[in-house]
């Protein structure tokens, strides 16, 4: 196109930018192939001095930050939970995940590895850095689904394999490998020279497993991302992690207690209130410390109560709640899992606002009380194929904090978006059985995870939430970003950013894929 | 001078689009000969940057020969900031055409020594052998470029206190903030603009007619400093209907009866050198 020599700057013309409000601007994009970056076009024009040698015409469609897929288990036939012995083959198959999955508008992956054989984690973990290939999506580092989870909440992993955390951290670090959750410095710099600068990590675990609330601010502390998951915390538990640091709940509404309105448990965090924390218990407080006398201990949090007060009140005819939601579970797990200090639910503190002046004072004060300090909701996966979660569900979610959406595939390595459906192996043995998006563990109506695509989980959620394409799209690219502290290099269109693009029309159909400014998929 | 007046804002872009198009292809710039533009910010040249990029998208036109030397530039406002004429010029009109960013000039507001940006400027447009052709819009107080009332007709460019009126109508573009409002800006003088070998302005909106009165219809005055384009040997005023709302029944007729005899003027001389009759170089009209 270029009449002259090309200057390795091109500019994207006639198409629309998605912004990081959720909107989309009619606006020339400028990139820099050769440094793989996004550039300031006013800058490189004015100081620079230079204009772009190349000028491509998108026709009106849609150029996005490429796609950010924080929970994915493989595709294309490798499963990234599946080491036989050879680094090589892990690697080739990493390679062929990364190369193909681009033609899903898709140019950053988390690989996620569900639980596995205690001696597993530090080999795969020291498998999974930071990896950026030619010609593929950047592999940003691990997400480790596991092996700290709520056995009730297992999902698909494996229950002899589920365990606690006794030690806290320390129990965390000879899991993993200590060296994997050094400080995020240390970390990166034993990446190889090909990194890209950018890397993540993600641990997915139950707050109320022993030892796993003490491990969750050591766990931020180093810059890995701790998200609640398969997890039966009861609303004072979900509250304290995120307090504690937890950034991300893994694919809300899965393998979680659904919401109950008195003990809105995990879910509940996306209605959290900004100015204050406090204990909800509705009921007088002379029936609290009878019942905390009463019932000391509940020895499973699988058993349904052996309590029955009566009516109270017509409001509270349902004091009995499901098993997997009861208030006074709460006190249980408190009781038997040692909160932090300071944050005993036994208190009956009313309800009380806290000014937005003391909100920012507190700011950062690590000694402040549970009440006054700020709360920020965590940001949240949902796996938008129609299946996992009814879209009503996706529409409320999404409806009370936008900002926190993040779309997953959580896809299985049985993600191919050219695969028919049918029975398909897994691992041990198991086997998949897979109908459209549908995909079970064989002979069960156990959801196994997922085989859908992230492109069209973006135009599921078009339909189901009524959003705007690009209010979808941040869900895909800025919000993931964000979570992972990486929004100045990846799921943006600022300056500097890498050039990892996706031209999508407007109904978000994928038309071609660009990572570090060069094509690298294109629809025939 | 001429007065051409058209319906509305977009007409008026056409019009002063296809007239400077057609004053670069006549010229038939090339590397070592470029077509020296001057080209003002604000609201009333946008259609016609618009109606100029559009003839670069059709290929009619190019600037890759073109240097163009930009009006003002405020004082001490950050290059990149929304409201720079820097960001202005780039969002509204460079970054759309295929023009060079080494033919680019525009005053430098954060320079450390303003007066040698401005003399360095002047100097600058001398090396091109002066501006072709200068493109420019008013204020509502007749300020052409950055030069206010009361400024010296024979200025050239140097530093410029803005008036009060300027600051509160630029208010609207700091968030209504006056505070926020530069006070100060490096702008061409009128001698500048004057000795352009062709000045062109647009005036459009009801809210400049009377500026546009003060002008065309008055003698020339420094609180008017548009009216030193009447001591201009060819200038040209396009203007929306809303803007003529002050001018007299009789000024509009009569610029509108020009327009026709130029029309005429300009298209025997083009029959005349077709056929080699007519040794006359550059322009011609009823109204040296």
């Amino acid at each position: 196109m270029a009449a002259t020599e090309s200057n390795g700057l091109v500019c994207f013309t006639n198409c629309l930018l998605p912004q990081e409000d959720g909107s989309l601007v009619e606006k020339d994009l400028w990139i820099d192939q050769w440094q793989g970056v996004i550039l300031d076009a006013q800058k490189t024009f004015f100081i620079r001095r230079e204009r772009p040698s190349t000028i491509i015409d998108l026709g009106g469609n849609i150029l996005s930050p490429g796609f950010i897929d924080i929970q994915i288990n493989g595709g294309f036939g490798f499963d990234f939970s599946v080491y036989e012995g050879d680094d090589q083959t892990y690697r080739d198959g990493l390679k062929l995940v990364a190369e193909r999955i681009v033609e899903t508008g898709v140019t950053a992956l988390v690989p996620t590895i569900i639980t596995q054989e205690k001696s597993l984690y530090p080999k795969l973990l020291d498998l999974l850095r930071p990896w950026s290939l030619p010609n593929a999506a950047h592999l940003l580092g691990w997400h480790a689904e596991g092996p700290f989870l709520e056995m009730s909440k297992r999902g698909a992993h494996s229950p002899p394999l589920i365990i606690s955390a006794l030690e806290g951290f320390k129990t965390f670090e000879s899991i993993y490998g200590s060296e994997n959750l050094a400080e995020a410095e240390e970390w990166f710099a034993s990446v190889e020279s090909d990194h890209d600068n950018v890397g993540v990590r993600i641990i997915t675990a139950a707050p109320e497993v022993e030892g796993v609330m003490e491990a969750i601010k050591e766990t931020s502390k180093r810059g890995i991302c701790f998200s609640i998951g398969h997890s039966m915390a009861t609303t004072d538990v979900a509250t304290a992690a995120v307090q504690n640091g937890a950034r991300c709940i893994t694919h809300l509404f899965n393998a979680m207690p659904q919401l109950h309105h008195r003990d809105p448990s995990i879910i509940g965090l996306l209605g959290a209130s900004p100015y204050m924390y406090s204990t909800f218990l509705p009921f007088p407080s002379a029936i609290v410390s009878a019942l905390k006398a009463t019932i000391p201990s509940l020895s499973s949090t699988k058993e349904p109560l052996p309590l029955s007060i009566g009516h109270i009140s017509e409001a509270f005819d349902d004091i009995e709640t499901p098993p997997q939601t009861p208030i006074l579970l709460a006190e249980q797990a408190h009781k038997k899992h040692r909160l932090p200090k300071g944050k005993s639910i036994a208190s009956t503190a009313a309800i009380t606002p806290v000014p937005l002046e003391s909100r920012q004072s507190t700011q950062g004060e690590p000694k402040s009380s549970a009440s006054t300090m700020p709360f920020d909701r965590p940001f949240y996966e949902l796996i938008v194929d129609g299946i996992h979660i009814h879209p009503n569900s996706v529409r409320l979610a999404y409806s009370a904090h936008p900002d926190g959406c993040i779309l997953i595939t959580d896809a299985m390595k049985i993600l191919d978006p050219h695969l028919k459906d049918g029975i398909h192996d897994w691992r041990d043995g198991r086997r998949f059985y897979k109908e459209g998006d549908k995909l079970y563990v064989e002979g069960t109506t156990t959801l196994a995870g997922s085989v859908i695509t992230l492109d069209k989980c973006v135009r599921n959620f078009v339909r189901y939430t009524g959003c705007s394409i690009g209010e979808a799209i941040k869900c895909a690219t800025y919000n993931p970003a964000r979570c992972l502290g990486i929004e100045n290099k990846k799921g943006t269109l600022r300056a500097g950013a890498d050039a990892d693009l996706v031209v999508l029309d407007h109904q978000g159909s994928v038309i071609s894929t660009w990572v570090k400014g060069k094509i690298v998929w294109k629809r025939i | 001078m001429r007065l051409i007046i058209r319906d509305d804002p977009l007409t008026v872009g056409d019009y002063v689009a296809n007239y400077i198009a057609k004053r670069i292809n006549d010229f038939a710039p090339t590397a070592d000969k470029p077509f020296v533009l001057g080209l003002p910010t604000g609201s009333s040249p946008i259609p016609t940057y618009k109606a100029l990029i559009q003839k670069v998208k059709e290929g009619s036109l190019s600037f890759k020969h073109v240097v163009t030397f930009n009006m003002d530039e405020y004082v001490g406002l950050p290059r990149d900031h929304s409201e720079s004429y820097h960001t202005f010029m780039f969002r509204e009109f460079f970054s759309h055409t295929d023009i060079s960013p080494s033919h680019v000039n525009l005053l430098d507001g954060n320079a450390e020594d303003l007066v040698a940006e401005c003399n360095t400027y002047e100097a600058r447009i001398k090396e091109y052998g002066g501006i072709e052709l200068f493109l420019g819009g008013i204020g509502e107080d007749g300020h052409i470029a950055f030069n206010e009332p009361g400024s010296s007709l024979a200025s050239r460019t140097r530093i410029k206190t803005l008036a009060y009126d300027t600051i509160l109508a630029n208010a609207r573009f700091f968030n209504n903030n006056v505070a926020a409002v530069p006070r100060m800006a490096l702008t061409v003088g009128v001698a500048t603009v004057l000795e352009a070998r062709e000045v062109v302005v647009v005036v459009t909106g009801q809210r400049k007619s009377l500026a546009l009165s003060k002008a065309i219809e008055d003698g020339v005055n420094h609180l008017w400093t548009l009216s030193a384009l009447q001591l201009h040997p060819w200038a040209l005023i396009v203007v929306d209907e809303d803007a003529t709302a002050e001018l007299h029944v009789k000024t509009v007729k009569y610029f509108k009866s020009i327009e026709r005899v130029q029309d005429e003027v300009e298209l025997r001389q083009a029959e005349l050198k077709a056929r080699g009759r007519t040794e006359h170089q550059g322009q011609v009209g009823s109204m040296e």
